[in-house]
């Protein structure tokens, strides 16, 4: 009876030749080039001296990190506003705004980029319309910088972050908010003191996959900036694909760098989380 | 020889042995239950009977034959779940009809014995409903039916009703019952509820702690408790040890504790005097109805005892009134 | 009370504007002539003419319909299998399953495709071949939202009773799997499949480093259009976004049809 259940295990075979072809393969040989000279074998660290001392991985390293954080607390200030007042309000408003949300939920990419180069590109709409009323601010927006191209990043963080805290707040019970007034709490107080706690593990969460979306946002930034600015996808693309030559041994440092900031913060996160997670068993 | 028999049967997770030497035998045509609190292993027995679960040491035995192992879906043995079970993506007729396709049988006979034994479980009305459309009392009725159809050797029902509410439940224990004998199925039935197995089992097996506390009828299992947890799962006993009970009656006996039942005590403000009886000084603390019956708290030392009487507004005796209980020697039962 | 929920109204309109804005902007801008000013000028539809004329554009909605179809039915099929001898046999693997399936959610995009272009571009066999890399790619990238799928499938019919009840009936796993449980599961594969179509629709970053401009999709054609023709690639714009709208409408649909049932079950 025992032997003959480990012929089934031959149903597993595809799919871990699948997972092995083109995920577990590919990342360990990444990480494990980042440690070789380009072109060579032995071991070096001289991939990662590059990334830590050259100027231009030094500025995509923070800018990375800089419009990911920043990009991710806009996206969970909206989305918490967005996702209690779906909670707050109960009508047809609500379905409209979630099918709006799931609609948007896939305008990424080009088109997103597109979109943002018709309204406020160089000869934006928006741009336009500012030149002809006058007003400067509007007029002199460059899309084409860090700071132009956060309004893109926020754009992207809110259907996704609203989309995944509104379940949260399902969690949180009409009768904790009776129960507040009752005891003589206002609105206030109620989210100050029990609304935020117990939403906290899911804001965290949520947190996270916006920083991650944000470090390996690269479509919409490509399509505007092409090769020319200093985030890590796009110089990580640029070492692989670039005119000049392949330097996988670059690109696997610049990759793993991405990827461990991106594990550090799933870690501070998750540490967090667990803070705030009281009495250790819910989810 | 039994027509089901468990010998020695011993299941372990891991560390955790929750089959102690089990040894059980069951009759043909009978309803035996297996009944105990919840993780004392009943419904792993069940389990191992179906061949859901192996067994890590031990012997099933089915119709003369070792089944020990056998695959389940060769045992010839319907099963009813706790969860409905039914196939979601299958009407009632369907649902049914699943264990007679497998057996290959012509589909003009299973049609036949399709409506025959949905209309046994009185579906007919129901035959192309989905699982979807049907209440849980309905659901667990097609499910009986689609387990019942094939004519297998023993139909296993594990915790069949809890999931239902308490007036269905009654009808359709009362049904499972009738439908068993009218078939003259043999059948194991599980459960956690001593009422139900009260009124629906020919013999109740008294599960704990992987182990068979006691094999009975209902009738024997509630008057003839073998152990403190017998006692004390089945209906109410009340419970003095037996030092304490020596000092109020000045009766002794082996044991540890002494069990009687809050019906068999009399309870009155003067003391009664008769043979083969005992008097308890006692003090009432308080008086609850339970449906039909007063039960009174009485102090009686350091030890409450609880005394049922037939709930009539008239003779109810204040709180804080002296009171004498009287006890037949022959209801008291040393443990 | 009323106060409140004038406060929430507004929220969500604020953020409904923010969202449609650049949607609505471009779909003006593509039925229009000329917008250089405050008002467009010249309503025309020529765009549209020109685009479903445009052999190439023809192409890239052919490729990208195609490149959807191996990988999604290649991922279903393995995840399935994994998932059914996991669950069955093996539970203790699961969690095993989980974690590959669940990697690529942090890795993304860029990484990935870098990642397997340096492993096999030099590579002399099969696997150098980009379009044999590129379906590797978009198995790995839709794994997470597959498995999910199908794994919350498994959970709402409660798998391992359906089995157990098929079995108890003379029916052997893999019978009991394949014509019971899949069935019921229908639903939640067609979800995830087509969460999985929206994201290979949507894929520009995979197709750029692994097949380069060999075999353009709908998005490189977009990115093409939109450095030469502005007009032109709004209308592609617009097609783009209509059909992941249909997408989406389609997975809310099968959704909302299945909350329906669960609610009516109980």
């Amino acid at each position: 009876m025992k032997k003959k259940t480990y012929i089934y295990l031959l149903a597993l075979v595809p799919f871990l030749i699948v997972a092995m072809l083109y995920e577990i393969v590919p990342l360990i040989t990444v990480i494990v080039k980042s440690f070789q000279p380009d072109g060579g074998t032995g071991f070096t660290l001289e991939n990662y001296q590059s990334v830590f001392s050259k100027l231009l991985y030094q500025k995509a390293i923070i800018n990375s990190i800089k419009i990911s954080l920043t990009s991710a607390v806009a996206g969970i200030i909206i989305a918490f506003l967005g996702a209690r007042a779906a909670h707050q309000h109960q009508g047809k408003l609500n379905h409209v705004f979630m099918t709006v949300l799931n609609m948007v939920s896939n305008f990424a990419g080009i088109p997103l980029a597109f979109a943002y180069m018709i309204l406020l590109g160089n000869a934006g709409l928006v741009v336009n319309i500012g030149k002809e009323l006058g007003i400067s601010a509007l007029s002199t927006y460059n899309l084409y910088t860090m700071n132009g191209m956060s309004l893109i990043y926020i754009y992207f963080q809110i259907p996704l972050s609203t989309l995944l805290l509104i379940p949260a707040f399902d969690g949180v019970q009409k009768q904790w908010k009776e129960a507040c007034t009752l005891l003589g709490g206002t609105q206030g107080t109620f989210w100050r003191k029990v609304g935020i706690p117990v939403l906290m593990p899911s804001i965290l969460g949520t947190f996270s996959v916006l920083f991650a979306n944000a470090l390996a946002a690269y479509a919409t930034i490509y399509a505007l900036m092409m090769d020319n600015i200093a985030l890590l996808p796009v110089q990580i693309a640029g070492c692989f694909t670039g005119e000049v030559k392949i330097r996988a041994g670059l690109g696997g440092a610049l990759s793993v760098v991405m990827m461990a900031i991106m594990v550090i913060m799933i870690l501070i996160t998750n540490g967090l989380s667990r803070r705030f997670q009281k009495g250790g068993n819910r989810k | 020889m039994s027509y089901i028999r468990f010998e020695n049967i011993v299941k372990s997770f891991g560390s955790n042995t929750v089959l102690k030497d089990i040894n059980l035998e069951v009759e043909k045509g009978q309803l035996v239950t297996l009944l105990g609190p919840s993780g004392c292993g009943k419904s792993t027995l069940l389990r191992c009977l179906a061949g859901l679960e192996t067994v890590t040491s031990g012997k099933v035995y089915l119709d003369n034959k070792d089944i020990t192992d056998v695959n389940p879906k060769d045992r010839d043995i319907g099963m009813v779940f706790q969860q409905y079970s039914l196939f979601p993506n299958m009407d009632v007729a369907q649902n049914v009809a699943f264990g007679l396709k497998m057996k290959k049988v012509p589909n003009a006979e299973i049609d036949k014995r399709v409506k025959e034994m949905v209309d046994i479980v009185g579906l007919s009305d129901h035959l192309h409903h989905y699982p979807s459309e049907l209440s849980g009392g309905q659901q667990q009725r097609a499910a009986l039916a689609r387990a019942m159809v094939t004519n297998p050797k023993v139909l296993l029902l594990d915790e069949p009703l809890s999931a239902i509410d308490a007036l269905l439940r009654h009808s359709l224990q009362v049904e499972i019952r009738r439908i068993q004998q009218e078939l003259n199925m043999t059948a194991i039935f599980v459960t956690h509820d001593q009422d139900e197995a009260m009124v629906m089992s020919d013999v109740i097996h008294l599960m704990y702690n992987g182990k068979i506390e006691q094999s009975a009828a209902p009738t024997e299992m509630y008057t003839e408790p073998v152990s403190k947890f017998a006692a004390t799962f089945i209906g109410h006993y009340n419970m003095v040890p037996v030092d304490a009970f020596k000092k109020m009656t000045g009766i002794d006996g082996e044991g540890t504790d002494v069990a009687f039942r809050p019906e068999v005590v009399e309870i009155s403000t003067k003391p009664v005097e008769r043979d083969g009886c005992v008097t308890i000084k006692g003090q009432v603390v308080v008086s609850l109805p339970h449906g039909n019956v007063l039960r009174y708290a009485v102090m009686c030392g350091d030890h409450q005892v609880d005394v049922d009487v037939l709930f009539k507004k008239a003779t109810i005796i204040p709180n804080n009134t002296d009171v004498y209980l009287t006890l037949k020697k022959d209801d008291c039962i040393f443990l | 009370m009323k106060k409140k929920s004038a406060g929430s109204v507004a929220i969500m309109l604020l953020v409904m504007i923010y969202l449609l804005i650049p949607l609505v902007i471009s779909i003006i801008y593509s039925v229009f002539h000329k917008w250089t000013g405050v008002v467009p000028e010249g309503f025309t539809l020529h765009n549209y003419v020109d685009l479903f004329t445009d052999s190439n554009f023809l192409a890239s909605v052919g490729r990208s319909i195609g490149m959807c179809i191996i990988p999604i039915i290649v991922t279903i099929i393995i995840v399935l299998l994994a998932l059914f001898v996991t669950a069955i046999y093996f539970p203790k693997l699961e969690k095993y399953v989980q974690i590959i399936c669940m990697i690529p959610y942090t890795i993304q995009g860029v990484i990935l495709s870098v990642s397997i272009l340096s492993l096999y571009v030099g590579s002399s066999s099969i696997l150098s071949n980009r379009l044999v890399m590129l379906m590797g790619a978009y198995c790995i990238v839709i794994l997470p939202y597959i498995y999910q799928g199908i794994r919350n499938g498994m959970r709402a019919v409660n798998m391992p009773t359906l089995i157990e009840a098929a079995e108890m009936l003379g029916a052997s796993k893999i019978y009991a799997f394949f014509r019971v449980v899949v069935p019921n599961i229908l639903s939640a594969i067609i979800v995830s499949s087509l969460l999985a179509v929206g994201i290979i629709f949507g894929d520009y970053v995979l197709i750029r480093n692994l097949a380069g401009t060999s075999a353009p999709n709908m998005q490189i054609f977009l990115y093409q259009t939109m450095k030469s023709d502005s007009t032109k690639a709004s209308a592609v714009f617009v097609v783009i976004m209509f059909v992941t709208f249909v997408i989406t409408a389609i997975v809310l649909f099968v959704k909302s049809r299945e909350a329906k049932g669960k609610t009516h079950r109980k």
